[in-house]
């Protein structure tokens, strides 16, 4: 993080709000009904960041193990709620599948990309962790929310072959099925356009971030490919976690179909 | 009737002989042969219902309370028999039906097959042998082949093939097998899809633009083809006209010949075929005349 580094006052901060007012107040004009939300969204999402902003660096300056554990559970547990949230028509008991599946991949992140590529001293090193948590976590809440709705709604769907599957004696995963592949594959798809599109169309937000914080574009670069391939490989490991843990709910222990969610 | 009986009888005889018990009955009989109706009562106590269903009541959440469908009922039916459910709609026949074959959440009741206890086999085995044929026909596939060839790549009738190695095990668990067209040959479909009035399907035709009647019967044929023991067919005819509602009775009751039991549910006229018409009504099974028609 040396080089030079273009710092931000709170002048900017403002122009940057008056921007999203002025963008919320032409969809007042126009009659969007999107500008409250959007003016809404873009305060609430400073406070947020500023928010992290602060505890990261009181983290990263305490140099303590135990709050950077403490940060990544609450980021934990603030992913799930998030992915309940945006997931729809999904049913009741998620929350510990949901959970379940973002600490493994989390797990294996850290332990993986952080201990044994690029091996920080101290191991905890929390300005390298918490970032990557939080680029894990971003990614695999909105494949988790979009796999979860999906997967439900295809379910309810496909009621009649479901019905069909089952009494030529399909067990219940070969019901589920196609259900689980459509679903992992929606899921999956803004990750594999992020990877196709990355350094052509995109400069992505890390290797932007490094970049313009005066790293080397080269070390940005590889960075970038190390965290967009763990995490293309991760959101499909968190996706089939959660499908293996929740098709189940689709049926009795009998293996009938049980319609689920609203 | 009487010829399907008595074949029927023969092949369970054949059963028999090779049952280990074999040895012990003649033994018995040379030395009590006053034993000999005793087993013969008891073998037609455990053997002679293909299928038996009692106690099977069906209750639907409804409000706070639950509405019961039917309770109580009770049905025994013989290899080769032809049972017709009628009643009013709304009555619950679909949903005895799919009881029968374990499908309905909301329904239990206690059932065996051959004698056996429904709890001896997994749900997959049960639903292989008592196969339920539903009224909206769903076919799956992008060719009538691949429609007819799916319950061959469930992994219930791919057991017995080479001994699985972990890929293998792997892929079949996450990929069905696909087109499985030595188990079941293209002739054996056609053949079917002949008897059934359909000799104008091409195999390689997309299932979504077959009319409602030949859909209707490509999805008896699945069904037929996986050779069940007892078929619960639920208004196969409904969308047929005469002539090929006669076809498609005249298959069920060719494989009732070959020791089928077949249960249909049915709101055409009776066509002569069944060998026992009753009746769902007001959460009761009554017979509504024995042995209408008689021999087929």
């Amino acid at each position: 993080m040396n080089g030079n580094y273009y710092s931000i006052d709170i002048w900017g901060l403002l122009i940057a709000l008056a921007m999203v007012a002025i963008a919320a107040g032409i969809s007042g004009i126009m009659r969007m009904g999107i500008g409250k939300t959007l003016l809404w969204s873009a305060c609430r999402a400073l406070l947020q960041l500023c928010a992290m902003g602060f505890v990261m660096a009181f983290v990263i300056k305490s140099n303590n193990p135990w709050f950077v554990l403490l940060l990544i559970a609450v980021m934990l547990v603030a992913a799930v709620q998030i992915t309940l949230s945006r997931a729809t028509g999904v049913p009741k008991g998620m929350a510990g599948p949901v959970l379940l599946s973002l600490v493994v991949t989390m797990l294996i992140m850290v332990s993986l990309v952080t201990e044994l590529i690029i091996r920080p001293q101290p191991w905890y090193a929390p300005q390298l962790v918490v970032p990557l948590t939080g680029m894990l976590l971003g990614n695999t809440v909105s494949t988790l929310a979009v796999g979860l709705s999906r997967f439900f709604e295809s379910m309810r769907e496909r009621r009649d072959e479901v019905d069909t599957l089952l009494a030529l004696g399909a067990t219940a995963w070969e019901a589920a099925r196609p259900s689980i592949v459509s679903s992992i594959r929606l899921g999956l798809l803004p990750t594999t356009a992020s990877l196709a599109s990355a350094g052509i169309v995109t400069v992505p937000g890390m290797m932007a971030g490094q970049v313009i914080a005066g790293g080397n574009p080269i070390d940005a670069a590889k960075y970038q490919f190390l965290i967009l391939a763990v995490i293309a490989a991760l959101t499909l490991l968190a996706d089939s976690l959660i499908m293996s843990m929740v098709y189940k709910k689709c049926f009795t222990k009998d293996d009938q179909y049980q319609p689920v969610g609203q | 009737m009487n010829r399907s009986l008595v074949y029927n009888l023969a092949g369970l005889r054949v059963r028999t002989v090779s049952c280990l018990k074999m040895p012990c009955y003649c033994l018995v009989i040379g030395l009590f042969p006053a034993a000999r109706g005793v087993f013969v009562r008891v073998w037609l106590e455990i053997m002679g219902y293909l299928f038996s269903a009692s106690n099977v009541s069906c209750t639907l959440p409804q409000g706070d309370g639950e509405r019961v469908i039917f309770s109580d009922v009770s049905l025994d039916v013989t290899p080769g028999e032809i049972v017709d459910l009628t009643g009013p709609s709304g009555a619950g026949k679909s949903s005895l039906l799919t009881a029968f074959a374990k499908l309905n959440p909301n329904a239990r009741g206690e059932f065996a097959l051959q004698g056996r206890d429904c709890r001896e086999f997994t749900v997959q085995q049960w639903r292989a042998q008592v196969a339920y044929l539903p009224q909206k026909p769903i076919l799956m596939g992008q060719t009538v082949a691949q429609t007819i060839r799916l319950p061959w790549t469930l992994a219930i009738r791919n057991t017995s093939r080479e001994t699985p190695t972990l890929t293998t095990r792997l892929r079949s668990f996450f990929a069905p097998a696909g087109a499985s067209a030595d188990i079941l040959p293209d002739q054996r479909i056609r053949r079917m899809l002949v008897a059934l009035g359909c000799e104008d399907i091409d195999l390689d035709r997309a299932p979504h633009d077959l009319s409602g009647g030949q859909a209707a019967r490509v999805s008896l044929a699945r069904t037929l083809l996986t050779e069940p023991k007892v078929l619960l067919a639920d208004e196969v005819d409904a969308g047929l006209d005469d002539v090929n509602a006669d076809k498609v009775a005249t298959i069920m009751a060719n494989a009732a010949a070959g020791g089928m039991a077949v249960i249909r549910v049915r709101h055409r006229p009776p066509d002569g075929r069944a060998s026992r018409v009753l009746t769902l009504q007001d959460g009761r099974l009554t017979a509504a005349s024995a042995r209408e028609g008689g021999a087929a």
